[in-house]
């Protein structure tokens, strides 16, 4: 208890956290009043429900970075445990099993990065990246394409739902809800939490961090076993990568090379904003859980603002990253002062340190790290605004356009009649919904739901057109939809083709995602002969 | 690998700077001679020059050209994670500025227009080049102004910019993948004077930097302010402006090599271009034998042979039949053996061997 009242006493040490804590308190107030639909309490739940395996992560990183290191081997080695426990459990292996060897390889995994880190000396940096590579590497090796999960185990540990007592009624099983995962990845956080501040492995580690690795020579010094805890922290990220690997094949149901790519940046970038300094030897692993909700928050705000793409999260990300590494740097560069002041017992150096804590705020880094926040919000709201005015020449109906569900029927109806379908669909201000079937006569009929316009094109055309598309490799038996879930911003050019003869072949494209080859030389062709809607009647 | 002569001591060829990169380099090759038939074979067509080797040197460009920038940066003690980043925002800038209607919220009209004319550009192409290598610097120096000015830790500051920069990218293209139909523009990455166009580009620039850095003090300033900015500050050296041009420097071969890899593929995908690509030109430069962390001595030339070795690997393993997502699981080997390979317990071994084998031969 006496520790804990002399950490307190140490308030400074506590501002990064509290920053982090007001920070998201704030930011969700403000959503709240922004968006109705923040009111719920489950979109509260949903913050840990979409992120157990990152809270995972972080707390492997976390104390990696307490340390004085740095794991970049994360994603590599959650993708590597996606995979490796797809394939066992589709050769029919006992689950339990199958996650007690995930665990121990990332255990393994972990103490070879370790001991080719403390013993060869090699940066963490470099080793760590060694590891991911290697990892990413053995996923493909192990199997090129994605593999399905089926394991019941593993289909109820992601569709329990536990109930929160209080705010869900338990005979209806309705209410506000988390996950099996969101329970397991707090207790690891309590884990993590207890071996950082109650063990000697714990002070082990903030005694190596921070100072540019000279702490790790004076804690050598002090005679704290310092090789076997840098081998052991790389050994706890391993495991807990391993878990997070299970805890993700859980959520997504699957295994594949690519899962989790650059999730170590989301990871160190969770740990800075929890107040993790990244130089080591401070910060607490309790603010990298509030680090993890605010890039969920930010994430969430972005969704429900509905105007903005998704990629505004990794600025704004980036933005706050900056804003607390200058907190960081302020602090540091306080104690130095304060420290120095100490030694020389001056009235010189206490005066600057005395004058440097009244005002914080206004080192350069702090100013720079605000002037970027308040330009990337600045400029977020510029973006939302021209999103918002509806586009030229467009139907005018503004941001509330939601993408079209593909008429299918209706497609069907034509293609029956001997058309082929050419489909093109947008979302955000664009909102187009066009239907065009195409006969072989030359008769052209395009439907965009409210409005019908006819054309007439020679046969010839209709001939050179379909063949070649047909040249392209465009007419395919699979029924594609690569349409993503809502989102405002991201346009959804969708078109779709069918050609006469073959019963449901349907071709379609997300525009903002995964264009495949040849895309926009299909849509020119086909722009260039379909008839186009005056204004409509809206 | 150097012809050794009896009276060149052989201890001190190993501990050249060089001994590392090429003698992995060397290695690749022999390992292509041995079991990969017909790898040095070259082809005259159409007046280009083809062949595995030629292909190596071609796909190397991007690597070795951010190698070249990312040797200063490591030099001074830094390191630049954002290169990626910085090439997609580069790349972006580029196919917007040749196609800016594509992501225009009226696509139907226009689009007929632009498709598959290889004339058709927004901008003249020189502008366009000239705008997206500004982009770059730009980023290069708001990196180098976070690490001289800000004081923040290298790795640290460009992180911010390795996770901004693909969103900004993004934003800048509008997520969506522009396909270039310019012909002048795609000859920066496909096309041929005899040799691929793009390696004239490379030799240029590590000239330019060569001369740069080793003709004028520049260099010696970036080795001093590697060793010790502390020292370096005492003896009058602006170690802030220096930061700063590393910093700037490397920015400009990030652009450098994302215009030529937007280029070469022809089409602006701000989510690949240059994923990964950092760690390729940290490696490049690692096993160039630039010490990564400390900073200090540099060397271009070992950079260069670096991001060959890299690529060479590639082609080879791809030439043997492994699957190209397996490859990186072979980086991580290789990864592994330069580690050991320039770790100070290996060396000292290869040292004392060495030192035997010369005595001998000084002996005889």
């Amino acid at each position: 208890m006496e520790t804990l009242s002399l950490r307190l006493a140490n308030k400074r040490k506590f501002l990064p956290v509290g920053a982090t804590v007001t920070l998201f308190a704030l930011a969700f107030l403000a959503g709240t009043l922004l968006f109705p639909a923040m009111r719920d309490g489950q979109s509260f739940f949903n913050l840990f429900i979409t992120t157990p395996f990152l809270l995972i992560l972080v707390v492997g990183e976390g104390l990696v970075i307490i340390s004085g290191g740095i794991d970049l081997s994360v994603s590599g080695l959650v993708a590597l445990t996606t995979v490796a426990s797809a394939a066992l459990l589709r050769d029919g292996w006992d689950p339990w099993v199958v996650i007690g060897l995930m665990l121990a390889m990332g255990l393994v995994f972990g103490a070879v990065i370790g001991l080719f880190i403390t013993y060869l000396k090699v940066q963490p940096f470099i080793a760590t990246l060694a590891g991911m590579w290697l990892a990413r590497g053995l996923c493909y090796i192990i199997s090129d394409s994605e593999i399905r999960i089926y394991n019941p185990l593993y289909k109820l540990l992601a569709g329990t739902r536990i109930l929160i007592p209080g705010l869900a009624d338990p005979t209806t099983k309705k209410g506000d809800y988390v996950t099996i995962l969101v329970v397991v990845a707090l207790v690891v956080l309590a884990v993590g939490m207890y071996i950082a501040h109650y063990t000697r492995f714990g002070r082990t580690i903030y005694a190596m961090g921070g100072n540019n690795g000279q702490n790790e020579q004076s804690a050598r010094l002090m005679g704290l076993r310092v090789n076997r805890a840098k081998v052991q922290v790389y050994m706890l990220s391993g495991f807990c990568s391993a878990l997070a690997g299970i805890a993700y094949s859980i959520y997504v149901g699957s295994g594949h090379g690519t899962h989790a790519t650059g999730m170590e940046l989301t990871t160190i970038a969770a740990v800075v904003i929890g107040g993790m300094a990244l130089t080591g030897g401070e910060g607490y692993l309790l603010g990298g859980l509030f680090g993890v909700l605010i890039t969920a928050l930010i994430q969430s705000l972005i969704q429900y603002n509905g105007q903005l793409s998704s990629w505004w999260t990794s600025i704004v990300i980036g933005a706050l990253m900056l804003v607390f590494i200058g907190v960081q740097g302020v602090l540091a560069t306080l104690n130095a002062r304060q420290l120095t002041a100490r030694r020389l017992g001056g009235a010189g150096g206490g005066s600057t340190a005395a004058g440097l804590r009244r005002r914080p705020w206004r080192d350069r880094r702090v100013l720079v790290g605000a002037a970027v926040v308040v330009a990337v919000l600045v400029s977020m709201q510029v973006v939302g605004a021209r999103n918002a005015a509806p586009g030229p020449g467009n139907s005018g109906t503004g941001p509330a356009c939601a993408i079209k569900p593909f008429r299918q029927d209706h497609a069907a109806e034509l293609m029956k009649a001997g058309a082929v379908i050419a489909y093109e669909r947008n979302g955000g201000s664009g909102c187009v919904d066009e239907l065009s079937a195409i006969y072989a006569d030359g008769r052209i009929v395009a439907d965009n739901g409210t409005q019908t316009v006819e054309k007439k094109a020679s046969p010839a055309d209709v001939q050179a057109l379909l063949g070649s598309i047909n040249d392209l490799g465009w007419f395919t038996d699979n029924m594609y939809s690569t349409s993503e879930t809502q989102c405002g911003q991201c346009f959804t050019y969708y078109t779709a083709v069918s050609y006469a003869g073959q019963v449901k072949t349907v071709k379609a494209v997300d525009g903002g995602t995964a264009v495949p080859a040849n895309y926009w030389l299909v849509t020119a062709k086909l722009s260039a002969i379909l008839p186009t809607f005056g204004p409509g009647p809206q | 690998m150097k012809t050794l002569r009896p009276s060149i001591n052989l201890g001190r060829v190993v501990e050249s700077r060089l001994f590392v990169p090429v003698l992995a380099l060397s290695v690749i090759l022999l390992f292509d001679l041995v079991f990969v038939r017909g790898f040095f074979n070259l082809e005259m067509k159409d007046g280009h020059l083809y062949g595995s080797l030629i292909d190596i040197l071609r796909n190397s460009a991007p690597t070795v050209v951010l190698a070249i920038g990312m040797t200063l940066v490591i030099a001074t003690g830094g390191v630049d994670l954002s290169v990626g980043a910085i090439m997609a925002i580069a790349g972006s800038v580029a196919c917007i500025l040749i196609d800016p209607r594509i992501v225009g919220l009226n696509l139907q009209g226009n689009i007929t227009a632009v498709v598959g004319d290889p004339t058709y550009s927004f901008a003249p192409i020189p502008v366009v080049i000239l705008l997206s290598l500004l982009a770059a610097v730009a980023c290069g120096l708001w990196n180098g102004l976070l690490v001289s000015f800000g004081r923040i830790q290298p790795m640290v500051a460009t992180l911010i910019l390795m996770i901004a920069g693909r969103g900004i990218a993004q934003l800048i293209t509008n997520s969506i993948k522009i396909i270039i139909f310019n012909d002048s523009f795609a000859y920066i990455g496909n096309g041929f004077i005899v040799l691929p166009f793009s390696l004239f580009i490379v030799v240029a620039l590590f000239v330019g930097a060569w001369l740069l850095t080793r003709r004028t003090a520049i260099g010696l300033f970036v080795e001093s302010v590697g060793i010790s900015f502390r020292a370096s500050l005492y003896s009058g050296i602006n170690e802030k402006m220096i930061k700063l041009f590393a910093y700037a420097f490397c920015g400009f071969c990030a652009g450098v090599a994302g215009l030529i890899s937007v280029s070469s593929i022809r089409t602006s995908d701000a989510n690949q271009i240059g994923l990964y690509t950092e760690l390729d030109a940290i490696l490049a430069v690692v096993i160039g034998g630039t010490l990564l962390g400390t900073g200090g001595r540099f060397s271009l030339l070992g950079s260069v042979i670096g991001g060959l070795v890299i690529q060479a690997t590639q082609t080879s393993m791809y030439a043997i039949g492994v699957a190209a997502s397996a490859i990186t699981a072979v980086k991580a080997v290789m990864v592994i053996s330069v580690i050991l390979l320039y770790s100070q317990q290996v060396q000292d071994l290869v040292r004392k061997g060495a030192g035997r084998l010369g005595r001998k031969q000084a002996a005889a």
